[in-house]
């Protein structure tokens, strides 16, 4: 079975130049953890997802500090939460993204979303403009089925 | 990127070429061609400066200029071996809470106004990197000026250039400061108990002198810091802002943490007690705590060697002192320090003025440890010349340090306070405003180093 045949061709996707704080909210109507962004040709130009907002509204220095822990929340988040509407998703976006093509077998969706540590891989043409998405479920659903277990 | 790969061809080829014509032999001159070659590359190409280190050392054996033995035996290994024990070591304080537990109590300064925070910061930053390496401390330090500056709501870069000149003059107090402190110490033979008895004092006196230029230079962001805290009342609710839980974890780290630097600071006492080399304690010692935190925190142990070990860097100054020995192995720093001490006139003063200064000059540019590395062969060749090296040591120590100071270049500590200013503030610093403090901090520190080298016969 192909990604093809699994994928979803309804692909909800922000535009690159989308203030953070719409892209945030769109997040939460469609009850998802990311987006795939695309430029103003449509090409594939990132990944947006709320790690990518929390990223942005803790201190950068946190991973390194080690047991740094707040008591309370510091006006430097409400700060940086207030900003989010004038910031792009093209800051904060993630522009290493893993992509896959339409012909791929599901075992490689499957290879990618594990080695790569991906939920969801965007399936791309050769320009990289987006033709559908394919997510976990999406793979192991599928793979089920081909093996008759569900 | 064209440009400059042209200009370091052309540079290193002419250097080379030159050093031909003045009588220096073919091996001399390629090992100058390739070490220079090499330290541009660091100058013009940053995140390539592996690749440079790599392919100038096979060059170096490929023509012969060294053998596999040599090049093995100038890669300083036993420095190298220490800066990963320490690097262990420093993952450990890092997960235990110890760098967070330090923050929240720069976080608690009591009775707290503006002076006394810029004492209180350049004091802990100064001795935090006197014990651990200066681009560790440098984070944690910066973490605490972000939160007290967002705290009372003024712009954190004075207060940032503040604690990152006093963690480069900071540096300068012991061994474990910064890489040139062991670096210097293994191949001088000076002890710890020699830097705390020569080196801290001075850099003591130097970190007086840069916290009066800094009061002065900074009066108007004190007095609004000032301003703030009158008006915001003090640091209590800052204080209940951000807690470190105390676990035991903590105290069994700090106990490791404090045995070894005990070791460390003993370590000729314990060597002549047990019979040992020069340095063994020393060197080993990191070694030895690394390796018992490795059996300690087992399921652990990988992610300090692969995620707390900078090998990008110990790579990079592997091979580096590789390079720099080749030049002694071909006896290219014989004819550099014979020259050099002519300039001289063989007076030890005006000596130690020229590698203190040059060196000085030198790490406002480059990376200290570049430079540190180039100038040990030709110090040691000295020795040849009966020249007391002491004071040439401390010259370059201090020089290689304080130099830091003076460009926002000029040190790593620098490179990463002001890329987290830049990411959490989006403050971007411009030469100028970080350039006249730091040269007038660096010179400063630098005349006080010479003056004391020159006139203090305790340096000779």
């Amino acid at each position: 079975m192909k990604v093809r045949e699994v994928m979803s061709c309804e692909v909800k996707t922000v535009p690159a130049q989308m203030s953070v704080q719409e892209a945030l909210q769109l997040l939460f109507k469609l009850e998802i953890s990311g987006l795939p962004v695309v430029n103003e040709l449509g090409v594939l130009a990132g990944m947006f997802t709320e790690k990518d907002v929390l990223n942005f509204i803790l201190p950068s220095y946190i991973h390194k500090v080690g047991r740094f822990v707040y008591t309370e929340n510091p006006k430097s988040i409400r700060n940086k939460f207030s900003q989010l509407d004038k910031i792009k998703v093209e800051k904060i976006m993630r522009r290493e993204v893993v992509t896959i093509n339409e012909d791929a077998t599901l075992c490689e969706a499957a290879r990618l979303m594990l080695t790569q540590k991906a939920r969801r891989v965007p399936v791309v043409d050769k320009t990289r403009k987006i033709s559908g998405i394919v997510a976990r479920c999406d793979v192991l659903r599928a793979l089920a089925k081909e093996a008759q277990v569900l | 990127m064209l440009k400059k790969g042209i200009s370091l061809v052309l540079i290193s080829l002419a250097l080379g070429f030159i050093s031909r014509n003045f009588g220096f032999s073919f091996h001399q001159a390629a090992a100058i061609c390739i070490f220079s070659a090499s330290i541009l590359g660091t100058l013009f190409f940053w995140n390539f400066r592996l690749s440079f280190a790599f392919l100038g050392t096979s060059i170096l054996l490929i023509t012969r200029t060294i053998d596999l033995e040599h090049l093995i035996k100038f890669s300083s290994l036993e420095v190298i071996l220490f800066l990963v024990g320490m690097m262990v070591l420093v993952g450990l304080l890092k997960d235990s809470g110890f760098f967070a537990w330090l923050v929240s109590l720069i976080l608690r300064i009591p009775r707290l106004n503006a002076n006394r925070f810029l004492v209180i910061i350049s004091l802990i930053s100064a001795l935090l990197a006197c014990v651990v390496d200066e681009v560790t401390s440098i984070i944690f330090i910066v973490a605490a000026v972000i939160e007290f500056c967002d705290y009372f709501e003024v712009d954190p870069s004075p207060f940032l250039i503040i604690s990152v000149l006093a963690t480069n003059i900071g540096s300068s107090g012991t061994v474990l400061g910064n890489p040139i402190g062991v670096l210097i110490a293994s191949k001088s033979g000076l002890t710890f108990e020699d830097f705390i008895v020569k080196a801290f004092p001075i850099m003591l006196l130097c970190l007086g002198a840069a916290i009066l230029i800094l009061k002065v230079w900074y009066r108007k962001p004190l007095g609004e810091l000032d301003r703030k805290i009158k008006e915001l009342g003090s640091n209590e609710m800052l204080a209940k802002l951000i807690s470190v839980p105390p676990e035991k974890e903590l105290k069994i780290s700090l106990a490791i943490f404090g045995v070894t630097l005990i070791f460390i600071a003993l370590h000729r006492r314990f060597e002549l007690l047990w019979h040992l080399e020069p340095n063994t304690i020393l060197l080993t010692m990191p070694l030895i705590s690394s390796g018992l935190v490795m059996a300690w925190k087992w399921e652990k142990a990988r992610d300090y060697i692969e995620k707390d070990v900078e090998w990008w860097t110990l790579l990079f100054f592997l091979l580096l002192f590789a390079q720099a020995g080749t030049l002694k192995y071909t006896g290219a720093t014989d004819v550099l320090a014979t020259n050099l001490a002519k300039v001289a006139s063989n007076n030890l003063g005006a000596l130690t003025g020229i590698i203190l200064w040059a060196s000085t000059i030198g790490s406002s540019i480059l990376d200290n440890v570049v430079l540190v590395a180039a100038f040990i062969p030709i110090i040691q060749s000295f020795q040849s010349l009966n020249i007391n090296l002491q004071p040439l040591w401390w010259a370059l120590l201090f020089g290689g340090c304080f130099g830091g100071n003076i460009t926002l270049v000029g040190s790593t500590a620098n490179i990463v306070a002001l890329g987290i200013l830049e990411k959490e503030k989006n403050i971007r610093m411009t030469f100028f405003r970080w350039f006249w403090v730091g040269l007038s901090v660096g010179v400063v520190t630098t005349c006080l180093v010479w003056a004391a080298l020159v006139f203090l016969p305790f340096y000779r």
